[in-house]
């Protein structure tokens, strides 16, 4: 099939940027996303142009690498998955397909496609780990964790980071990816004695990295590749309370 | 050269133990003075930066992606195994040491896989105390499943998501130093060659992929942690990132190359379906307990799957190997799926596939049972290739899928360039001629939280190292010859993209260097790269600039670094004239097929010495010994 | 933490939006049953007002809800700005991937509305109203006009759908989210929305047309 894209090129942080228009003829609908893409910038090498850039690596759905956003939704209109994931036979003949990078002030623009996510490590590392150092861990099932609270973790603790929740916010909030994180470690024993210095670490370098705040949108859990739910979001609200109860 | 493994003297059991103890220490408060260079943020690199970062050292950490997260450790689904026994069905250290000697076709290290089984305890309870959620019993104790065929459960494992949940888990940890201001973390750079001063690696050059500025950093000792070459067929499940460049510059200031010819192909990957594709996808091994693999019995059988009786179709592994049925290694399982396909059996548009079905399993245990088993990968299957596997059979298709060879390293996990340390699947040092389900996992983690953290001290502690600076002539030497690469490829401006190459040179390594191999392919694939080689410095196209965000340069480096490595690694296939593991020469196979080893002649690693460019390659060999483990040949009939 | 102020990380800010959304969701029901005694009769009203009038803690409640508004409006627009300002560059297509609503996407609209309503209903209602006569009379009086008639149905409206999101999102903000429960709160979140708009937005109607005002 033969398809016209429009997509966001930027030559570099700051700088302006602008949809470009590039038909791709010969699409097959057993293509992913991202080898139609491939295809698109082998054309523009072989004609001297700079390829357009954009981020991917497993190309499987699980690394949080590849970010687009595809005709206004973040990861494309399949539900459950990432934009490597989506493949051709989503679209037909003839589609005009508008793409452009994840948009946040905490996720500047690299180039083109490809943003600037380290502001979720930077919260990772303001709380987002059960402070164990290698060697002092205990016999591995003198820990018990019941299986509905294990399974509940595990729920959480499948983000990939990818930032499709910062991108799909109205506010540009990162309270989901936020929100797994705490929650998978509030659900643990593990992840008690740090409870509430961890929620209000990881808190305040969200704020302080120019992420919104949730306004209980729910576009983030819609787009949300693996289907982290709001309702941990809740979980993050209430472990803040608690935290603050207890200061 | 004489290579000295540094294998400690005394029962197996006991090596370890007395190794630690007779390593020298770095007295605590001198640890900050020791700068260390980690690279590769998977297992082993997290792990390692991270708990050497709590050990107190000075710690640099660089990663490609632009989040340490992002490792391709990442995509692991099976699970972890370790020596627990939680099932009581019989497993110890020394059945897992067993069992990964005889699953490495005899051809690892005896000391280093049973400091691995040893060690592997140490991990489970390590990511526990982390958060990692794995499976969990109704009493809320670990669950275990028994995985790749091994005969206890001892794999521990979170839903499809082990490597996911582990590396989280390793990168919380990381972190956590990089807050508390231990570890410098610097994404978004490759390195691109090794710098070593007075004999000894002292640092490294990197660009910085963002401003595309060439880097550089000092340390007292440097950590490759830069996972396997799985890439250099082009085609792998490995992610896009996956390179050979750091241990293949580091391979030419020094350090040998082990093994390069012991790749592993994973049975069951979703089939190519057509030129456009980037890569391969996994499906995970656990569908062959319960799939049934087969192919119609009369070639180019043309019905669907549906219309082909019982009795026209070869369930080819239950028939070969009665005992393991579709249960056998990845290598035979592998093998056994090409030879079907060479005799005009496959199935699929390419007639490159064979039928996984899961209709018996179906009737047997109801499909709710079985998608609550396997939903999630049904589900992935059903996404890339829109047919539904609870109504028709998967078509499934070997693939490369991890890489048993790499730096040569001692007993220390120390290269052959002292002070370059190697970790991971980057080393070649214990799976042998084939890896275990579920032990490459186990092995980073061993190597990085428990190993390097005892024997980098060791280092550390017994050399002198002179003050070495960024700003030294050796650097700024690296720097311009990096720098004069980069700009050399992009002045060529020629007619074909790195990734036509890549992939030509991906097709003639499968074809011939992949799961079946003999001499006269062997000799035609190394009668071809050379020119593959020379064309590509004078016809490769890269466009972009240097001093930006370039990924058609990031590929284009990595793939002349593949194309001079595939031609040791075809090499080394030729001169490994017996069939081990995931090794298999035609020329070598008993009667009914099953890789023949020569123990009597290749009982040793080969270890590859760079010579200077164009000269060949030199091999040195470290002959294996096994006291503890007799070699036999393997059988799963 | 010592220092940092609980209620100006962001989720401590949204928690001040919810709990004084939700005191104001108090404050409406307790309004709508004195403004519904209208329909009863214009005495009975008028009695009622006077009782509060009267009433000794009238001016602490009045501070109090005086307090609660201010706060509401403050930090809610404040949340808004930063909101806004945590997207500089803005998509040239958007689209909804399913999770918004007409009230979550229209907040800060239908605050501000509910925010010219108030000062023109206090205005109106409250500081021009002389100080003897009936308030009952007072008021049908304004209905009388169409258009004020017309601003108030708009302003219930606006304010419906600020509630259809408001109420359920309070519950949210301030932890609340059991997938057993959640359902039963949305749904009456929403219903609580409707009854406010139909309740409060009856009386002018009424005022205006039936009771032939
Ligand atoms: C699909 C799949 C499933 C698997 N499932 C299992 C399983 O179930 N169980 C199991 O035990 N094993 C499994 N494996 C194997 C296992 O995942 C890997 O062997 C292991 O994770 C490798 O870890 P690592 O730390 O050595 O390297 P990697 O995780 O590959 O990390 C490499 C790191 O090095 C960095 N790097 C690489 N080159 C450079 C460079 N030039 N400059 C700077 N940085 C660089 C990368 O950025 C990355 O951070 C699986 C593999 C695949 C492909
Ligand atoms: C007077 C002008 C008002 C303004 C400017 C205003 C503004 C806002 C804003 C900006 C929000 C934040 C959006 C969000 O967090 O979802 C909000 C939320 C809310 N408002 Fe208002 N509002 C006003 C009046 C009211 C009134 C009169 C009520 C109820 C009687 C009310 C109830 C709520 C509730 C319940 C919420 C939800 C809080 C939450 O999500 O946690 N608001 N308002
Ligand atoms: C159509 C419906 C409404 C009618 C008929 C109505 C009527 C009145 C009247 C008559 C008063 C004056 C009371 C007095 O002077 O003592 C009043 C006050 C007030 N009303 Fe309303 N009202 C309506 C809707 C609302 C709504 C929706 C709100 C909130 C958003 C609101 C908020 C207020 C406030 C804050 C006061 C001042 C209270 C005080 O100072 O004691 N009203 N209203
Ligand atoms: S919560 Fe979902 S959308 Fe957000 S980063 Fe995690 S996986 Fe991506
Ligand atoms: S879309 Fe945004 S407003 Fe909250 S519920 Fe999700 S973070
Ligand atoms: S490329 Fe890894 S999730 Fe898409």
């Amino acid at each position: 099939m033969n398809l016209t894209l429009k997509i966001w090129r930027q030559k570099g942080p700051g700088q302006p940027g602008e949809l470009k228009e590039y038909p791709v003829s010969g699409v097959s609908p057993d293509m992913s996303f991202l080898e139609m893409l491939d295809v698109l910038n082998e054309s523009l090498i072989k004609k001297g142009e700079d390829a357009i850039s954009f981020d991917h690596d497993c190309r499987e759905g699980i690394c949080g690498m590849c970010s687009l956003v595809i005709d206004g939704r973040a990861h494309g209109p399949d539900s459950g998955a990432t934009t490597c994931q989506l493949h051709m036979r989503r679209y037909k003949d003839g589609d005009t397909i508008v793409v452009e990078p994840f948009r946040a002030r905490a996720f500047p623009v690299v180039k083109d496609l490809v943003v600037d996510r380290s502001s979720f490590d930077r919260m990772i590392a303001a709380g987002g780990f059960v402070s164990v150092n290698t060697g002092a861990a205990c016999e591995a099932n003198s820990i018990l964790v019941p299986r509905p609270a294990a399974e509940t973790a595990m729920d959480a603790a499948a983000c990939i980071g990818c930032g499709a929740c910062v991108a799909a916010c109205p506010n540009a909030s990162a309270m989901l990816f936020l929100s797994a994180k705490v929650s998978q470690l509030a659900l643990l024993p593990q992840g008690q004695v740090e409870r509430g210095k961890r929620v209000l670490g990881m808190l305040k370098t969200h704020d302080q990295e120019g992420f919104g705040a949730c306004t209980n949108e729910r576009e983030c859990e819609a787009v949300c590749p693996k289907e982290i739910s709001i309702p941990n979001i809740a979980r993050m609200n209430r472990e803040y309370v608690r935290a603050i109860s207890r200061a | 050269m004489k290579l000295d493994a540094k294998i400690p003297s005394g029962p197996v059991q006991q090596k370890w133990d007395k190794h630690r103890f007779e390593l020298k220490l770095v007295n605590p408060a001198n640890k900050r003075k020791f700068d260390v260079l980690v690279v590769g943020t998977g297992l082993a690199g997290s792990s390692a930066a991270a708990s050497l970062a709590e050990l107190g050292y000075n710690v640099t950490v660089l990663c490609i992606q632009d989040s340490p997260r992002r490792a391709h450790s990442i995509a692991a689904q099976g699970g972890i195994n370790a020596a627990k026994n939680y099932p009581n069905d019989g497993d110890s250290v020394w059945r897992l040491f067993y069992d990964t000697v005889k699953g490495g076709d005899y051809r690892s290290r005896e000391a280093n896989v049973y400091r691995l089984a040893q060690v592997s305890n140490n991990i489970i309870d390590q990511c526990v105390a982390q958060g990692v959620p794995f499976a969990r019993e109704y009493g809320g104790q670990l669950s275990n499943r028994s995985f790749g065929g091994a005969q206890v459960s001892r794999t521990f494992y979170a839903r499809g998501q082990t490597g996911q949940q582990l590396l989280l888990g390793a990168y919380g940890a990381l972190m956590r130093q990089v807050g508390a201001g231990k570890v410098r973390l610097l994404p978004r750079r490759e390195l691109l060659d090794v710098v070593v001063v007075d004999g000894k690696a002292r640092g490294a050059v990197c660009r910085n992929l963002v401003t595309g500025k060439v880097e550089s950093y000092a340390a007292h000792a440097v950590l490759l942690c830069t996972g396997g070459y799985g890439n250099v067929f082009y085609l792998s499940t490995n992610a896009a990132n996956s390179n050979v460049t750091a241990t293949w510059r580091a391979h030419k200031k020094g350090a040998f190359f082990a093994n390069p010819c012991y790749t592993q192909i994973h049975p069951t990957c979703i089939p190519v379906s057509g030129d456009h594709q980037s890569k391969l996808t996994l499906m995970s091994e656990s569908l062959r307990n319960d799939g049934r693999v087969w192919v119609p019995k009369k070639g180019g059988d043309a019905r669907s799957p549906d219309q082909i009786p019982d009795d026209e179709r070869d369930y080819y592994l239950e028939r070969r190997y009665p005992s393991f049925g579709n249960l056998v290694p990845r290598d035979v399982a592998s093998r056994a799926a090409k030879a079907a396909c060479d005799e005009g059996k496959g199935v699929g548009p390419s007639k490159l596939a064979v039928y996984l079905d899961f209709r018996d399993a179906i009737k047997r245990l109801g499909e709710q049972n079985v998608r609550e088993k396997y939903g999630n990968l049904f589900d992935m299957y059903h996404h890339i290739t829109d047919e539904n596997p609870y109504k028709v059979p998967m078509r499934i298709y070997p693939a490369v899928h991890y890489t048993m060879g790499g730096l040569w390293v001692d007993y220390n996990l120390m290269t052959t360039v002292p002070g370059l340390f190697c970790l991971g699947e980057a080393n070649f040092s214990d799976h042998g001629a084939n890896r275990l389900g579920a032990s490459a996992l186990m092995q980073g983690l061993a190597d990085g939280y428990f190993v390097i953290p005892a024997t980098l001290g060791g280092y550390l502690a017994s050399e002198k190292l002179g003050a070495v600076k960024a700003e030294d002539a050796a650097f700024k030497e690296a720097e311009a010859r990096v720098d004069a690469e980069v700009k050399a490829l992009l002045a060529v401006k020629g007619k074909r993209t790195p990734t036509e190459f890549h992939r030509e040179l991906g097709l003639l390594v499968w074809n011939y260097c992949g799961m079946g191999r003999n001499e006269a392919g062997l000799k035609k694939a190394l009668a071809r790269i050379p020119e593959l080689r020379e064309e590509y410095k004078k016809n490769v196209n890269v466009t972009g600039d240097a001093g930006n965000f370039n990924q058609c340069l990031e590929r284009a480096g990595r793939v002349g670094d593949y194309i001079e490595f595939a031609e040791l690694m075809v090499r080394d296939a030729l001169e490994r004239k017996e069939s081990c593991g995931g090794h298999f020469r035609e020329e070598y196979q008993t009667p009914d097929g099953e890789a023949q080893r020569d123990d009597a002649n290749f009982s040793h690693v080969a270890a590859w010495e760079y010579a200077g460019p164009g000269k060949p390659e030199v091999r040195n060999t470290e002959p294996l010994v096994f006291d503890d483990v007799h070699p036999s040949q393997r059988s799963y009939k | 933490m010592r220092g940092d102020c609980k209620f100006s990380t962001s989720i401590g800010k949204k928690q001040v939006v919810a709990v004084t959304g939700l005191l104001l969701c108090g404050f409406l029901v307790s309004h709508l049953a004195g403004n519904l005694l209208m329909l009863k009769s214009g005495q009975a009203f008028d009695h009622y007002a006077e009782f509060l009038e009267e009433h000794p803690l009238l001016i602490p409640a009045e501070l109090g809800l005086a307090f609660v508004f201010l706060a509401h409006i403050f930090v809610g627009l404040r949340l808004a700005w930063q909101n806004r300002a945590a997207r500089p560059e803005r998509y040239e297509v958007t689209a909804c991937a399913g999770g918004r609503t007409p009230g979550s996407s229209t907040m800060k609209y239908t605050g501000l509305f509910t925010l010219v309503f108030l000062m023109a209903h206090i205005y109106t209602f409250k500081i021009q109203h002389p100080e003897d006569t009936s308030l009952f009379a007072w008021v049908m009086g304004w209905f009388h006009y169409l258009s004020y008639t017309a601003f108030y149905v708009l302003a219930m409206l606006s304010l419906g759908l600020h509630l259809s999101h408001g109420v359920w999102s309070s519950f949210q903000t301030l932890g609340v989210n059991n997938p057993r429960y959640s359902p039963y709160i949305r749904f009456g979140g929403v219903a609580f929305a409707a009854l406010m708009a139909v309740g409060f937005g009856m009386l002018p109607v009424w005022a205006h047309f039936l009771r032939g005002g």
